[in-house]
């Protein structure tokens, strides 16, 4: 059965209690993050199944804005996830060198898990780091000024917190 | 050195945290502000001349008297930290390194127009610092700058942080009042304004990140002496994020009376184009705003030195100038290609138009692919053409200025710089590995060798 942690339950509660009485679908966006945070990093159908139940809205409520938004994934993805920037300013600064370089690297295409299902990559567009390009989201932060040599680093970085 | 107001304090250790932001003078404006008269208030905004700092560039106290007032019904003020404009990474800076500054900011402009709850809807992928500004957030509660009764005024307040979710269109603010709701982030066809009718349709100020900041010093300094720094109707200072080919991207704070000369050349900006290279040409103010050949950006049609403010920016209309928009600043060397550059921008819009109106949905996608094709050595003399007709059927169709932000970068590549086009159509063979380089665009003050 899908449950939220007690933690995760209370957090919930906490911010539905930001919006006025009868809001709670305001809710939504932040609570959809916590589920894929907890839930294997993707929203199955039963998963937001089970986050329309908790907000007291129909589950295509839920479906619309889950496939709106960029950063809720519809289908698994790997433990790590590198979301490389390539719009204009990080363009200027070689972000498609970088791209072709995680390509290489991993042994992937844009938008694939590689089979040990360690790595996804993604590109993205503008994530608010032009000056610091070229860029990509690993996780909750960023990491920036990419160069081959930072590449590598990350990718040893997560083989080792894999292992 | 221009005047600071909002950066002043940027480099001071440890400014994020409450303890040192208080030592160096920080709430002292809510101490101000709650001793005064809300209408005084939003009146002092008014004569400060202060402009929307997002893009729009709308005078704010302006925004802000047109707030409705009905009997019984809650009002919200809802910061805009749904900084999403490629080259635009400003608000990221401030909430990032000095959050207490937009949270005091904050607590003035909810006094000023009756917002007991007040939210921060922040993009979903700034997550570490919704947790910087949650921690500020709890900082200032504690110390009584939030809460119940704050300073004894009996005003109530509190504040939230809500996380986007990745899409470009929740920074237009009726998209974002509809994704705060928990919905999908569609524009709202206006009127209503939010003004009248926002968050859960009640009257509702939606206002940027650094705007919100910059009510900080004017309540501290005077309106007047705010009003005093700049030129004209380009009132008080300005972030700008520069970044692409330049030696020191980052956040420079102007006070908008300082040339684009001086920004892009001098060491205190952005110290010059890196590897002697020579200025091509630059977007200004965020991706949506008209591209610039050097020869234009620098000096206006008329001859004089273009200046680094609302006026001077866009001197010449869109003929020959551009926009201040959201100050995000992207410079292009001569090493590279506009149809490239225009390609990943039509990509982006592509990517962020909402599709609900057809003009962008479909239009933004089929500019896309024949940007990708010229690009690539596939195109013909009459995409050019093609192209020019499609952003002008996108531009004032659409719900919400998305449509223009999308038409607006390919015109004005086209416009400057129809000749490179024309060279990738002529030249299919060379358009991946040779570049046009500069031809005429050439930066007239400092002339190529």
């Amino acid at each position: 059965m899908i449950q939220f942690k007690e933690t995760s339950l209370h957090k919930v509660n906490e911010i539905i209690s930001r919006y006025p009485k009868g809001k709670q679908k305001s809710a939504l966006l932040p609570v959809l993050h916590l589920a894929q945070v907890e839930f294997g990093g993707w929203l199955d159908v039963p998963v937001m199944d089970y986050v329309a139940s908790l907000l007291s809205i129909e589950p295509i409520e839920v479906y619309e804005v889950a496939s709106f938004y960029s950063m809720y994934n519809l289908k698994p993805v790997g433990k790590f996830v590198f979301e490389v920037c390539q719009t204009g300013p990080c363009m200027l600064n070689g972000s498609d060198q970088i791209i072709d370089y995680i390509k290489q690297q991993l042994n992937i295409g844009v938008g694939e898990t590689t089979t040990d299902g360690l790595f996804t990559l993604k590109t993205v567009e503008c994530l608010g780091a032009c000056g610091y390009a070229p860029m990509m989201q690993f996780g909750k932060t960023y990491r920036e000024h990419l160069t081959k040599e930072k590449v590598d680093a990350i990718i040893k970085e997560c083989r080792a917190k894999a292992n | 050195m221009g005047r600071k107001l909002l950066l002043e304090k940027a480099h001071v250790e440890g400014i994020r945290h409450y303890d040192v932001y208080r030592r160096e003078g920080g709430y002292r404006s809510v101490e101000k502000a709650l001793k005064m008269q809300p209408t005084d208030i939003v009146e002092e905004v008014k004569k400060s001349g202060l402009r929307g700092r997002g893009g729009a560039g709308f005078p704010t106290g302006m925004k802000w008297s047109f707030l409705a007032k009905p009997d019984g019904v809650p009002r919200y003020l809802v910061c805009n930290a749904d900084e999403s404009e490629p080259g635009t990474f400003k608000d990221r800076y401030l909430m990032e390194f000095i959050p207490h500054i937009l949270i005091e900011g904050m607590i003035v402009a909810s006094y000023a127009l009756g917002s007991n709850v007040s939210y921060i809807y922040i993009r979903g992928e700034y997550d570490w610092i919704t947790d910087i500004l949650e921690v500020a957030i709890a900082e200032a509660k504690q110390n009584g700058w939030l809460g119940k009764n704050i300073l004894g005024s009996g005003f109530d307040c509190e504040m939230y942080v809500q996380r986007g979710a990745g899409a470009y269109i929740c920074g237009e603010e009726t998209a974002l009042l509809e994704s705060l709701e928990g919905k999908r982030g569609n524009p709202r066809i206006k009127p209503p304004f939010p003004a009248i009718k926002g968050l859960w349709d009640c009257p509702t100020v939606v206002n940027n990140v650094e705007t919100l900041a910059a009510v900080v010093p004017i309540i501290n300094e005077g309106s007047e002496a705010y009003a005093k720094i700049g030129i004209g109707k380009s009132t008080g200072t300005k972030l700008i994020s520069a970044c692409g080919n330049i030696n020191k991207p980052g956040i420079y704070e102007i006070d908008m009376t300082i040339s684009v000369e001086e920004f892009i050349y001098s060491d205190e900006y952005c110290g010059g184009i890196p590897n002697g290279k020579k200025l091509k040409a630059c977007i200004p103010g965020g991706s949506s705003v008209p591209i610039l050949p050097a020869n234009l950006l620098l000096t206006t049609a008329k001859g004089e030195k273009r200046l680094m403010n609302y006026e001077g920016l866009s001197d010449g209309g869109f003929a020959t100038g551009s926009m201040m928009g959201s100050g995000g600043f992207i410079v292009l060397d001569e090493d590279q290609c506009i149809v490239k550059h225009t390609y990943t921008l039509a990509r982006f819009y592509r990517h962020e138009s909402c599709g609900q109106c057809s003009p962008c949905r479909e239009g933004t996608g089929w500019m896309e692919k024949i940007l990708q094709r010229i690009e690539i050595g596939k195109g013909t003399m009459s995409d050019i053409d093609l192209l020019w007709d499609i952003q002008r059927k996108i531009e004032g169709n659409t719900i919400c200025p998305l449509g223009d932000a999308a038409a607006w970068p390919v015109a004005a590549a086209i416009r400057h710089f129809r000749d490179e086009f024309e060279w990738h159509i002529n030249n299919p063979e060379k358009c991946l590995t040779e570049n046009y380089g500069l031809m005429h665009y050439a930066d007239p003050i400092h002339v190529p060798a």
